[in-house]
C-alpha cells in the first residue's frame, strides 16, 4: 500500500485528497475570547460610569440647595470656584508643557465666560419659565439619562458622542435654572453646570481613575442627600453598589457565555496614516 | 452530455473585478468540456436583455435596478417569475451562485432549492466576527444558504471562516482555488528599467487593502533609498492619500499613479516593475500576488488570510502586516535583486501554469457537480427544516411564500407553455487553440 504523503494547507499542488478532505488540523488557528475582563479590571471600570453618576447627582443636589436657599448662592459661587481654581492650577502644572501661552488664552475663556454669562442669564431664567415644573423635572431626568448614556468614558465605541452628551447636561440645567428664584441664582447654577460637565470630565480624563476622586465624591453626595432625604441617600447607595458592584460581577460571571471568534481571516489593525504623516511634520 | 449550469452573480461583465473573471473563466472551461452554461446578472446601464458572448456564452442581463454596492434589493419575492421562466426556459439543472454579497445570487438559489434543482455556491471573500455588521450579514448567510447542495471557497482560510460563519457541515465545502490565465500574464523584462528599482502596487485603493500602509512605506522608501520608484495602479476612495504623500514630499518623478486599469492593460504595468507590493488587511485568495509572479516579480505581501497557501516560500516574502517588517522585507527583496538571486521571470510563469490553471478548477468543479447530482430529492419539509436550522423563523415564511408562489405560476404559467430554449451549437473547438 502506498502510504500518502500528509495533507497540507496549501492551494498551489493537487494533492492526492478530494477537495471536500477536512484535515484535522482545520480551525487549529481558531481563538476564541483571546482576554476575558478580570474581576479587578471589571470593578475598576465602572468606577468611571459612578464617577459620572455622582457628577450628576451633586448637580441635582446644587439645584435643590439653591432651590429650597438653603444655602446662598454667593458661597457655591466661591465653593465651586475655589475647587475649580485649584483643579485648573494642578492640571496646567502637571500636564502642560508651557503654562505662560496658555495662561493668557485660559484667563480670556474665563473672562468671556462671565461677561457673557451675567448678561444672558436673565434670558435663561426665563427661557423655559412657562413649561410647568413637572415636565421640567422629568425632561431633566431624561437629559441627564441621554447625558450618562453618551458620555465619553474612555472607551472607543460608535455611541460616544461628546457633544450629544455635553449639550444634554447643558439643556438640563438651563431646564432647571428657570425655577430658581432670581437670575443670579440661575446663572451660578449654569456656572456649577459648565464647571461639573465640561471641566471636570477633562481633569478627570488625564487622571484617569483614582481614589482620591471618586472617594471624595461619594461622600460629599451622601453626606448632603443625608442633609436633605434619607430615602434618597439609601437609593443613591443601592444604586452605586449595583453599579459598582452588581453589574461588573454580573458581567465577569456572564463572560462564559460569550463567544467571540478570532483567526487568520481577521482584518489586520493598522495605525492611520494620517497620523503618522502629521507626526513627522512637526 | 454535460450539465445544464446556471451561473447566477450580481456581479458580472461590464463590472469589473476578481469574482466576474472567476465566472467567465468558469464558464468558458465547462464550455469546452461539453456543458451548457447560461449567466444569469442584473442589468447595468443599458445592457437588458440576452447577451452572447465568446464561444456562445449566453448572458441574461434581467430588468432590476440596483440597490447598492452593485447588488440588487434583497426581496426574496419579486423576481420569483422572472428566474423561474429562465430557469425551465434553459432546462437548469444545476444553479452555481457566486459571492456572498450578492443578493440575485441568493434569490436564485433559494428558488432554485424550491424547484427541486441542485444549488452550488462559492464564496469569495473573508468575514470577520467582531462587529455588528459581519454578525448581520453571517446571519443573512447562513439564512439563505443552509439548503444549498454543496460551497466552494478559494482558499482553506475561506473554508474554516465559511464553516463557522454558516455553520455548514465541513464535508459540503470544497476548496478549489481560483486560476490565472497565464498566457495573459506572460514576463518580459526587457521593459524594466534598469536604472531604477521599480516597485509595483496594483489594487483598489480601499481600506481593507491596505492603502494605508502603502501611503507609509512610500514616504519611508523613498526618504531612504534613491534609486527607488513607485507604480500604483487602481482608483479608490484611498487616493487621495498616496496623492497627499506624494505632494508633501514632492515626489512626483519618483510615485506614478495610474488610476483604474482594464484587467488587459495590467500585464504591461507588471512588466514594468520589479518588486509587487501588497499590502491587504485581508484577503481570501489574492489573485493579484499569482498575476505578478506570474509576470516574474518578486512578491512582498503580508500574511493575512489565505494568502500564505496561495504560493511556495521561495515566490513570495510574506511579513507582518506593519510598516517596520514591511520596509524589512522590502529592502531583503532589494538586496537579493541586487545580488541577483532571483527567480528566473520565465520558469516563474511556468511554474504559475502549473500550479493554477482554469483547466484544473474546471475538472475539479466537475467533481462538485458530479457529486450534487448524485444527491437525492429533498421534500419540502426536509428543506423547511433545515432552513429552520438558522433559528430564524420568519425567514420560513419568506420561503413558503416563495414557494406558494412557484406552485400559483405552475397553475397560471404551467411549464409546458413556456418556450425551451434552443441550445447555441456548440462547436468543440481544439482546446489547444485556446490554451
Amino acid at each position: 500500500m502506498v502510504v500518502k504523503k500528509p495533507w497540507r494547507k496549501i492551494l498551489y499542488e493537487n494533492q492526492p485528497y478530494p477537495d471536500n478532505y477536512t484535515d484535522d488540523s482545520f480551525l487549529r488557528d481558531l481563538r476564541t475570547n483571546i482576554k476575558p475582563v478580570s474581576l479587578g479590571e471589571a470593578l475598576w471600570g465602572a468606577t468611571l460610569l459612578l464617577e459620572e453618576f455622582c457628577t450628576v447627582v451633586a448637580f441635582v443636589l446644587v439645584y435643590v440647595y439653591l432651590y429650597n436657599e438653603w444655602i446662598q448662592p454667593q458661597s457655591i459661587f466661591t465653593i465651586s470656584s475655589v475647587f475649580t481654581a485649584l483643579g485648573f492650577v494642578f492640571y496646567r502644572l502637571v500636564y502642560s508643557k508651557d503654562v505662560q501661552v496658555n495662561l493668557g488664552h485660559d484667563l480670556r475663556t474665563l473672562l468671556i465666560f462671565m461677561v457673557f454669562g451675567h448678561l444672558f442669564s436673565p434670558v435663561l431664567h426665563t427661557l423655559t419659565d412657562t413649561v410647568s415644573t413637572d415636565t421640567i423635572y422629568t425632561m431633566t431626568f431624561f437629559m441627564m439619562v441621554i447625558h450618562l448614556i453618551f458620555f465619553d468614558y474612555g472607551v472607543s465605541a460608535a455611541i460616544v458622542s461628546n457633544s450629544l452628551s455635553l449639550s444634554a447636561a447643558i439643556f438640563a440645567s438651563i431646564c432647571l435654572a428657570s425655577r430658581l428664584s432670581s437670575a443670579y441664582h440661575a446663572f451660578i447654577l449654569i456656572t456649577v453646570a459648565v464647571e461639573l460637565f465640561v471641566l471636570f470630565p477633562l481633569f478627570r480624563s488625564k487622571i484617569k481613575k483614582s481614589f482620591y476622586i471618586i472617594g471624595p465624591l461619594v461622600l460629599s453626595d451622601v453626606y448632603f442627600l443625608m442633609n436633605s432625604s434619607v430615602l434618597f441617600m439609601i437609593v443613591f447607595i443601592l444604586t452605586g453598589v449595583f453599579i459598582n458592584i452588581g453589574c461588573p460581577v454580573l458581567f465577569v460571571r456572564y463572560q462564559k457565555y460569550k463567544s467571540n471568534i478570532y483567526g487568520p481571516w481577521d482584518e489586520a489593525i493598522v495605525d492611520d496614516a494620517d497620523s503618522v504623516i502629521e507626526g513627522r511634520n512637526k | 452530455m454535460g450539465y445544464k449550469i446556471c451561473m447566477v452573480s450580481d456581479f458580472f461583465f461590464p463590472n469589473m473585478g476578481g469574482v466576474e473573471e472567476h465566472i467567465y473563466n468558469l464558464s468558458q472551461c465547462l464550455l469546452l468540456e461539453g456543458h451548457k452554461v447560461v449567466v444569469m446578472t442584473h442589468s447595468y446601464g443599458d445592457c437588458v436583455g440576452i447577451r452572447y458572448k465568446t464561444n456562445g456564452l449566453k448572458v441574461y442581463y434581467l430588468p432590476i435596478r440596483v440597490f447598492y454596492n452593485q447588488s440588487i434589493l434583497p426581496t426574496m419575492i419579486c423576481n420569483v417569475p422572472l428566474i423561474r421562466n429562465i430557469l425551465i426556459r434553459e432546462q437548469i439543472e444545476i444553479i452555481h451562485g457566486h459571492s456572498a454579497f450578492s443578493a440575485l445570487a441568493h434569490e436564485a438559489l433559494v428558488i432554485g432549492n424550491l424547484m427541486g434543482l441542485r444549488t452550488v455556491f462559492t464564496d469569495h471573500s473573508l468575514f470577520g466576527f467582531a462587529d455588528a455588521s459581519a454578525v448581520i450579514t453571517n446571519k443573512l448567510l447562513q439564512m439563505s444558504l443552509t439548503d444549498c447542495n454543496h460551497w466552494i471557497c478559494v482558499s482553506h482560510t475561506g473554508k474554516e471562516n465559511t464553516v463557522l460563519r454558516a455553520k455548514v457541515s465541513s464535508k459540503r465545502v470544497s476548496v478549489i482555488p481560483n486560476a490565472v490565465d497565464t498566457c495573459a500574464f506572460m514576463p518580459d523584462p526587457s521593459q524594466r528599467s534598469s536604472e531604477f528599482i521599480t516597485i509595483v502596487v496594483v489594487s483598489r485603493l480601499v481600506y481593507r487593502k491596505g492603502v494605508d500602509l502603502t501611503a507609509q512605506i512610500i514616504s519611508e522608501m523613498c526618504s531612504k533609498h534613491d534609486k527607488i520608484n513607485f507604480l500604483i495602479a487602481g482608483d479608490g476612495p484611498k487616493r487621495g492619500l498616496l496623492e497627499e504623500i506624494r505632494e508633501r514630499q514632492g515626489l512626483h518623478d519618483r510615485v506614478t499613479l495610474l488610476g483604474s486599469l482594464e484587467h488587459s492593460l495590467v500585464r504591461n504595468v507588471l512588466n514594468q516593475g520589479h518588486i509587487f507590493l501588497n499590502t491587504s488587511l485581508t484577503e481570501a485568495y489574492c489573485m493579484a500576488i499569482v498575476e505578478a509572479v506570474s509576470c516574474g516579480l518578486q512578491v512582498v505581501s503580508t500574511r493575512v488570510g489565505g494568502i500564505p497557501e496561495v504560493l511556495p516560500e521561495d515566490l513570495i516574502y510574506l511579513t507582518e502586516p506593519n510598516v517596520p517588517s514591511l520596509i524589512k522585507t522590502l529592502e531583503t527583496a532589494i538586496d537579493d535583486l541586487k545580488n541577483n538571486k532571483v527567480n528566473c521571470p520565465y520558469l516563474c510563469n511556468l511554474r504559475i501554469k502549473n500550479y493554477y490553471n482554469w483547466e484544473n478548477v474546471s475538472k475539479r468543479t466537475e467533481i462538485v457537480y458530479q457529486k450534487v447530482m448524485q444527491e437525492r430529492n429533498k421534500t419540502l419539509q426536509e428543506q423547511l427544516w433545515s432552513y429552520k436550522t438558522s433559528g430564524v423563523w420568519p425567514f420560513l415564511l419568506a420561503v413558503s411564500l416563495c414557494y406558494l408562489m412557484l406552485q400559483f405560476l405552475e397553475y397560471i404559467y404551467p411549464r409546458e407553455y413556456i418556450d425551451i430554449a434552443k441550445d447555441y451549437n456548440y462547436k468543440k473547438k481544439s482546446k489547444e487553440k485556446i490554451y
